[in-house]
């Protein structure tokens, strides 16, 4: 192998893969086809990955997680539907960190933490790093979830997700993947259709490029779930602000940085704002809701409707509902916006 | 004659003094003085609004309150004020509350209406002796304006609730209930040109709460306009105009049925009619000496424009009352549209083509003013609908304010015009149907209450080309009361279909009410079941799509069902706009919505209140674009 890891400058952007085998993290690091840097860390302890910066501006507040809630909307409290199901809100919010596996260029190695790690070294280089996490739900019966990342010379993420079915377990409300961002989001921009849409609600949302800016929720009287946008093939979140205390990053405030979350084969759905479902559901009025510190990526394989016969028992349409038995899987690509 | 506190308590005590219920017509000097006032934004010189500040004084219940204040020299003291119009509530004296079908005083006072179980009669005072039944005694001193000197004097409330007793300068004028209808007196015996005392004594609940249970805030207190109108000396009381498009949809016919009166006996008049088109061509008239009562012959008048949505095309019907001098004495503009409203192997049909029904149910609201409205209000609502291709609206659940209809008749606004009638909590209790002291059924004491109202509903706005459907009601169950409501509007109007719902929970009653098979919240599938045996009455939805919160997810399977039967003719989305009110937040002084339970008001039903299309700062809701998308397949020109 002939990557230095001491200095990145020595590394050409997109050729290789720097690798660090850390005790208790996988670092992976390169240059972009952009010649913009990428430095990413998967925690073996947190069950996750801990550390996404791109291009020196940190993405990650806590590791993402697989999402299994969406705060009730008012159809889904007047259907009973969380009397049903309620116990994906406890899986939403914890969740354990089963198993790890990795492979270095399509070979499965095994787990490198100390003291296997010693036998890597300084400049460890790849062209393709894979990094799995399996994770276990709280619910009964307990089922798993497969988040895979593939990053590959160009720091781009190909995340795979898989939701394995089990027979017994409640319709969900959603399924996806929850990424915290550290700091709030100026704006974001998505190719998809206009306006808050779910699936039993898109046929009037505009096909096009939309730029949201701010971080609004739709203010409905209770807060509830919102601003889902259906069919979407890309999604750009842009800041200007970091959490780190160096002066130079202070400078570089008003720069705006972007990452972009895009489709592979399938669309997918998102909800971009500033709180957790949990946040969400908390609060009775508007009013309550935390200030909003911080940017929640929430990229969906599969939203239920929102409903709308009626608010007091009609459940959702039948093809608007997401089976817990069911096998969900998505993929989709992270890299760093190009633009702004 | 003296005003009674138990009235209160009488279901069979409903109006006393008041003006027989008219057309709501407006009336001018001269063409000229209309013209102007059309085009200068005037005010109408024969009308004075009393709105503003008047004293105020308010009492827990009717023992308490200052029984002799209207009497000229009683002494005012104790009195504040208060905007006219405004809630109360919303004025800070009484405590805001929103509850949906339980009657508002659920838990707090036990109540059954006079007469619907045995044992229960006005005796039991419910309403007048009780620790809870806030008064407003309202008082306003005025003089007259010159150009309403020596002329009749009427006053209008166009919305009280829910209760009032009226005097003027010590005088006891009369009494009235049913909150959003005009209540209209004449003055003309007490009134002065200078230093008027006007009295009006607002209870929050009387016998009339029993029909009132409508699902929104609980409100009590002048909420509407109160004006005086100056009557001149030959009057057109009443007019009715019968405008219809003929069977070959090209040609129309008009009838006209007009009452007046005047003041002097021996003193002669006539009357000139002409209807006028949008070019100002006269396509028809008439000239008529005075009678009281006038019902011109139906007379064909040749080719038309039809009215219709994506082409309210509206003539005139200019009225002019001339002395014998041919002095004019009064001017009348009345808009009129042709246009044939009816049903044909088992479809509603307007003009020929059958009829869909993309409509919305709206409550009259703002979040500052709660159902206290401005023209400015109304307008923005007229152009949320015409942007969204929504082509109708029910008048939920109640008679809307006066300018709302005629915005309907310019806009191609199909109506369905519904009585303030709700008894909700007599006949469902916690989502069951259990109606064993139901009002008003078939108990005769209540029947004329009921009746009356539709009566009212009916006369203002029979001459709206947009009232396509008189309704009864909302979800009030069904007896005898509201055949003898049916069989009245079925009787007086044969141009239009007549409405109501609540028929569904009572079957025996299908053939006696209601022209259509009406439902609320049904589920597609139930819908093509209906439609699919032989249904007896076309079909529509006078509520579906229940947009609380995050919701309006499914429309789809609704508007699929216009292609495939035609006796399915649509709905009415619920609703228009969320009901919630603007207040400060008390920690971070921010303005915020607020709903029912927020200010302590118990039992409640909270956030229930909040399905509109629109949030209640009147800002548009993401499944705006989906009623904008799906309204727009099916629109008719």
């Amino acid at each position: 192998m002939d990557c230095i890891g001491k200095n990145k400058k020595n590394l050409e952007k997109g050729s290789k893969l720097h690798v660090v085998y850390g005790d208790v993290t996988l670092g992976v690091h390169g240059i972009s086809d952009l010649g913009k840097t990428f430095d990413y860390i998967w925690s073996y302890s947190h069950g996750g990955m801990e550390s996404m910066v791109l291009d020196g501006k940190e993405w990650l507040y806590r590791e993402p997680h697989p999402t299994f809630w969406r705060a009730l909307t008012d159809n889904d409290r007047g259907s009973g539907f969380h009397l049903r199901s309620g116990m994906w809100m406890a899986a939403d919010l914890f969740q354990k960190c089963s198993g790890i596996q990795i492979a270095i260029d399509q070979k499965e190695i095994p787990l490198p933490i100390a003291p296997e790690n010693n036998r890597y070294g300084i400049e460890e280089c790849a062209e393709q790093v894979e990094i799995s996490f399996i994770y276990e739900t709280i619910t009964v019966p307990v089922t798993k979830v497969k988040v895979c990342y593939q990053v590959d010379v160009i720091g781009q993420i190909r995340v795979n997700v898989h939701y394995y079915g089990k027979k017994g377990l409640p319709e969900l409300p959603v399924f996806g993947m929850r990424f915290q961002i550290p700091t709030k989001a100026v704006f974001y921009r998505y190719q998809g259709l206009s306006k808050e849409t779910y699936p039993d609600r898109m046929a009037g949302g505009k096909p096009g490029i939309y730029t949201i800016k701010g971080l609004p929720i739709t203010p409905y009287l209770v807060p509830q779930d919102c601003n889902v946008h259906m069919e979407t093939q890309w999604l750009e979140v842009y800041r200007n602000t970091v959490k780190s205390n160096v002066k130079e990053d202070e400078k570089s405030k008003k720069e705006l940085f972007g990452i972009r979350f895009s489709a592979i084969e399938r669309a997918f759905a998102f909800s971009c704002i500033p709180y957790t479902a949990e946040e969400l559901e908390n609060a009775t009025h508007q009013e309550e809701l935390p200030f909003a510190r911080r940017t929640v990526v929430s990229i969906l394989g599969a939203v239920r409707g929102v409903g709308g016969i009626n608010s007091w028992g009609a459940d959702v349409e039948k093809e608007y509902h997401i089976s817990g038995e069911q096998d969900i899987i998505f993929s989709f690509l992270i890299r760093a916006a190009k633009e702004e | 004659m003296e005003a009674e506190i138990r009235w209160l308590d009488d279901p069979e005590v409903f109006r006393v003094n008041q003006v027989a219920a008219h057309s709501d017509h407006k009336f001018y000097k001269s063409k000229r003085a209309f013209e102007q006032e059309k085009k200068e934004n005037r005010r109408n010189e024969w009308q004075q609004s009393l709105n503003g500040k008047w004293k105020f004084r308010f009492s827990k219940n009717a023992s308490e309150r200052p029984k002799d204040f209207f009497q000229e020299d009683f002494d005012l003291e104790t009195f504040g004020t208060i905007q006219v119009p405004m809630h109360i509530e919303l004025a800070g004296f009484d405590k805001i509350h929103y509850i949906n079908t339980m009657y508002p005083w659920e838990g707090h006072i036990f109540r059954r209406p006079a007469y619907s179980l045995e044992g229960y009669t006005p005796d039991q005072k419910s309403f007048s002796e009780t620790e809870y039944n806030p008064v407003g005694s309202y008082l306003t001193k005025f003089d007259l304006e010159p150009e309403l000197f020596g002329k009749r004097v009427h006053i209008c409330f166009e919305g009280v609730e829910q209760a009032m007793y009226l005097w003027l300068n010590g005088v006891f004028i009369g009494y009235a209930e049913d909150s959003f209808t005009v209540s209209e007196f004449d003055l003309t015996p007490y009134i002065r040109e200078k230093g008027n005392i006007l009295a009006v004594e607002v209870h929050k609940r009387s016998t009339a709460a029993f029909l009132e249970d409508q699902d929104f805030f609980r409100f009590f207190g002048i909420f509407r306009n109160v004006t005086l109108y100056g009557i001149p000396s030959c009057h057109l009381e009443d007019v009715w105009v019968k405008p219809v498009l003929l069977e070959d949809n090209q040609t129309g016919e008009i009838g006209i049925e007009l009452r007046c009166s005047k003041e002097e006996e021996n003193k002669e008049f006539y009357i000139e009619l002409s209807l006028v088109d949008t070019d100002g061509k006269v396509c028809w008239e008439k000239r008529q000496d005075f009678k009281q009562q006038i019902n011109l012959k139906t007379e064909k008048i040749g080719q038309v424009v039809r009215w219709e949505y994506g082409n309210p095309y509206l003539y005139t019907l200019q009225i002019t009352i001339f002395d014998l001098d041919g002095q004019e004495i009064e001017y009348i503009p009345i808009l009129v549209g042709f246009r044939r409203l009816e049903i044909k192997d088992g479809v509603i049909l307007l003009n020929g083509k059958r009829l869909i029904i993309n409509g919305i149910n709206r409550h009259e609201w703002n979040c500052s003013s709660g159902r206290c409205i401005s023209i400015q209000d109304m307008e923005f609502d007229m152009q949320v609908l015409v942007e969204n291709h929504i082509n109708a609206v029910r008048t939920s659940h109640y008679p809307n304010q006066i300018p709302w209809y005629e915005m309907c008749d310019q806009n191609g606004i199909y109506v369905m015009a519904e009585v303030n009638l709700e008894s909700h909590g007599s006949w469902q209790k916690m989502g069951v149907i259990e109606p064993s002291w139901n009002v008003p059924g078939s108990i005769l004491q209540w029947q004329e209450a009921v009746l009356d109202r539709a009566r009212s509903n009916f006369e203002m706005f029979k001459n709206h080309p947009s009232v396509l459907f008189w309704s009864l009601g909302n979800e009030s169950y069904a007896g005898d009361c509201l055949v003898k409501m049916q069989s009245f509007l079925k009787e007086k109007d044969k141009s239009r279909l007549v409405h109501y719902e609540g028929v569904a929970n009572r079957r025996e009653y299908v053939d006696q009410i209601s022209d259509i098979e009406s439902r609320m919240y049904e589920t597609p599938e139930k819908i093509e079941q209906y439609l699919n045996q032989n249904p007896k009455k076309p079909f529509l939805l006078c509520e579906y799509m229940h947009d609380m919160g995050n919701s309006l997810g499914g429309l789809g399977s609704y508007i699929r069902l216009l292609d495939r039967y035609k006796g399915y003719q649509g709905g009415f989305i619920w609703d228009f706009i969320d009901q919630a009110i603007l207040v400060k937040d008390e920690i971070t002084g921010q303005e915020v919505l607020r709903y029912g339970g927020d200010f302590d008001d118990r039992p409640s039903d909270y956030e229930f209140s909040g399905n509109g299309i629109l949030f209640a700062d009147r800002t548009e809701k993401p499944a705006l674009q989906e009623v904008r998308y799906y309204y727009g397949l099916h629109r008719q020109k």
